[in-house]
């Protein structure tokens, strides 16, 4: 279901994948994240880091009557402050989005999948 | 000469660098644009530093990798904002390479930046060039150059202040975002200030009270605006009207600025609205505010001596000129009035040409008639200013003229109300149609109902023509009556009764009942009675109505159904 937007002109239909791939782009940007994970992965147990190409997949975003929430898969780096990080990347999908499609979102949840060990 | 640093020496730099981000903290806040302009990169990074400050001073001991290693803690419990998160990550790596060594040289002091961007790097999947991480990497790679040749640790920092510096000031050209609000990164600017704390312990100096790279008021004004236009995605969201510029100086002899301080004339000038910038010297202020009311700022600012420099600018006209929403104004007023109205139901808005034709529509229930047809087609926003005048909350159009849907269609779009066309042609379509329409039914039910009657009527004109012609294989002379029927000539001829008796014959069927005759402003009474009497000789079964439609160019509007 796309999100819709009334305007004087006309109606605006933004597609959910788009928001995802908006919301995904937002999130790399922040220091601390190395990756995005896809959702689909979890029962596995295996969390795959995403490709560029794909991080939406590991952004789903949900419509429930008038809210709309957003649910981010994401890898962090070892020795960051993780609730921090989860913190900024909220707070840049939220601007970034109310920006570029003047979409207020209602609850951005962050899993955070995985923890990224590199070597010291 | 700094030769060997430990850990008591570490903590001291550490504090500097803290206390002197401190105090400028509010400068990096007026910087911050990027990634995203709430105005706290100095604010976040001044409590991450502080927080590490804290840590190092609960365990201040000769052996520097402790030292380290506790700054890194505090920065990393304490970390706020992205750029609270990279500078701990930055001091993680610092700490980790130099853990186990009691005291540095000055290339194991390089080293351990250069350890920092590695560390910092690693936890980035995206690096935006421009920004503290690139101020850092710049900085670190300069160090480790010069602790090839240099063995004093001074030496070594300044280079690496230097570079940072010098970087900070490219970084508008790396990142679009800086360059067009004329700033530098925030987040370097306040790395550079925790340096320059590091750089003034090692040297033993004291710091300067007023900041080295003070940014301009321009710089403030550009980023303050910049965060502005951002902020308000409607012109009638402003609530503070006036850009307001004042340079006052100072005059001594004046009571209030006798006893000038900035503190209190910011705090009085905070009253009159917000985006307040205030920077002065020994005897100039300069002032940047957004206020309702301008007047009552430059009067404040004369208290305290003449003003040099003025400039108020009207903030909601630049920003409805920059969203391009003047017309959204207009028609905002507009709406308002409106408003104070009930809306009713439904508006029925038709398009006809002659006061005749338009009488007759609204006696049949159309709410508002709009001049106009084939010769004249009302544009979308005369559709659209009727659209407002029905002051109804439905509306259904009737263009009665093929080339009138098209802007009927563009106003049904650009109405905020419900809006549906039923596509009628010609005017008898329009009437049948109107006809058919039933308040009492719902929306969809109407439009459907007045969709079914425009085949239920028949239509056809009678015109002259205006020159010598030849359309579907029937030449025309200039002066011809011509018989059109559903927009297709059928007949001519040069008397009009002929050509409208002709017309009828194709128009009237066995099953239909009644034939309506609209006459125009240029045909007698005389011609009209001819042609009653015409069709009551032809068809004795079917009823007649007449009506005066007054209109030009068409001499008969014919429907039969």
């Amino acid at each position: 279901m796309p999100i819709e937007i009334n305007t004087h002109y006309g109606q605006i239909d933004i597609s959910n994948e788009v928001v995802a791939t908006i919301a995904g782009g937002a999130a790399i940007d922040c220091f601390g994240i190395v990756g995005m994970a896809s959702k689909n992965q979890i029962k596995d147990g295996i969390t795959e880091i995403l490709r560029k190409e794909n991080f939406s997949r590991g952004v789903i975003v949900r419509q429930q009557d008038e809210r709309v929430e957003i649910d981010m898969y994401i890898i962090v780096g070892y020795g960051t402050k993780i609730s921090e990080i989860a913190r900024n990347v909220q707070q840049k999908v939220k601007y970034t989005l109310n920006q570029t499609v003047g979409l207020s979102v209602d609850a951005i949840n962050i899993y955070v999948q995985g923890v990224r060990v590199a070597n010291p | 000469m700094v030769t060997s640093l430990d850990g008591k020496r570490f903590a001291e730099m550490v504090i500097q660098g803290a206390n002197h981000l401190a105090a400028n903290a509010k400068t990096v806040d007026a910087l911050n644009v990027f990634p995203v302009p709430d105005g706290d990169t100095g604010t976040n990074m001044n409590l991450t530093m502080t927080s590490g400050a804290k840590e190092v001073q609960k365990n201040v001991q000769a052996h520097i990798g402790a030292v380290a290693a506790s700054f890194a803690k505090g920065l990393l419990m304490g970390a706020r904002g992205n750029s609270g998160v990279i500078l701990s990550q930055l001091f993680r790596g610092f700490s980790k390479s130099i853990e186990t060594k009691a005291h540095i040289s000055a290339k194991e002091f390089a080293a351990a930046f250069q350890a920092g961007i590695e560390s910092a790097f690693k936890a980035i999947m995206k690096p935006v060039e421009g920004t503290i991480l690139t101020v850092a990497r710049e900085a670190a790679k300069k160090g480790v150059q010069t602790a090839k040749t240099e063995k004093d640790l001074a030496a070594v920092m300044e280079a690496i202040l230097g570079e940072a510096k010098t970087t900070l000031s490219r970084t508008p050209d790396m990142l679009p975002v800086l360059k067009e609000v004329g700033v530098v990164d925030s987040g370097g600017q306040g790395l550079v200030f925790i340096y320059e704390g590091f750089l003034a312990e090692l040297k033993g100096e004291e710091l300067p009270d007023t900041p080295s790279v003070m940014p301009s008021m321009d710089e403030l004004v550009n980023a303050e605006h910049h965060k502005h236009v951002q902020d308000f995605m409607r012109t009638e969201d402003i609530k503070y009207g006036y850009c307001t510029e004042i340079m006052v100086r100072l005059d001594r002899s004046k009571p209030s600025a006798k006893t000038f301080s900035e503190e209190r004339f910011r705090s009085d000038m905070s009253r009159f609205g917000d985006s307040l910038l205030v920077i002065s010297d020994d005897d100039i202020v300069k002032v940047h505010v957004h206020t309702e009311r301008p007047g009552d700022v430059l009067n404040y600012g004369q208290q305290y001596g003449s003003l040099i420099k003025l400039k108020v600018d009207n903030m909601r006209e630049q920003h409805s000129a920059i969203v391009g929403e003047t017309h959204h104004a207009l028609v905002g007023e507009n709406e308002a009035e409106q408003a104070q109205k009930e809306k009713k139901d439904y508006g029925v808005i038709t398009v006809a040409m002659g006061d005749g034709i338009a009488a007759l529509f609204k006696s049949i229930g159309a709410d508002v008639v709009i001049e106009g047809g084939q010769t004249m087609n009302p544009s979308t926003e005369d559709i659209l200013k009727a659209i407002e005048e029905t002051n109804a909350k439905q509306i259904i159009i009737l263009p009665n003229n093929k080339n009138i849907v098209m802007a009927s269609e563009q106003a049904a779009e650009l109405a905020e109300e419900k809006v549906a066309i039923v596509p009628s042609k010609t005017v008898p379509q329009g009437m049948a149609a109107l006809l058919a329409f039933n308040p009492g039914q719902p929306f969809d039910k109407n439009v459907q109902a007045m969709e079914e009657a425009l085949g239920r009527v028949k239509s056809g004109q009678v015109t002259n023509a205006v020159r010598d012609t030849n359309i579907d294989g029937i030449s025309i002379k200039k002066g011809d009556y011509m018989g059109i029927y559903e927009g297709k000539i059928v007949k001519t001829s040069p008397t009009l009764l002929e050509a409208s008796g002709q017309l009828l014959s194709h128009m009237i069927g066995a099953e239909d009942e009644i034939a309506t005759v609209i006459y125009g402003k240029d045909v007698s009474k005389e011609q009209v009675n001819e042609l009653v009497s015409y069709i009551e000789t032809n068809w004795p079964e079917m009823e007649i109505e007449v009506h005066e439609g007054r209109q030009p160019l068409y001499s008969f509007i014919l429907a039969v159904e």
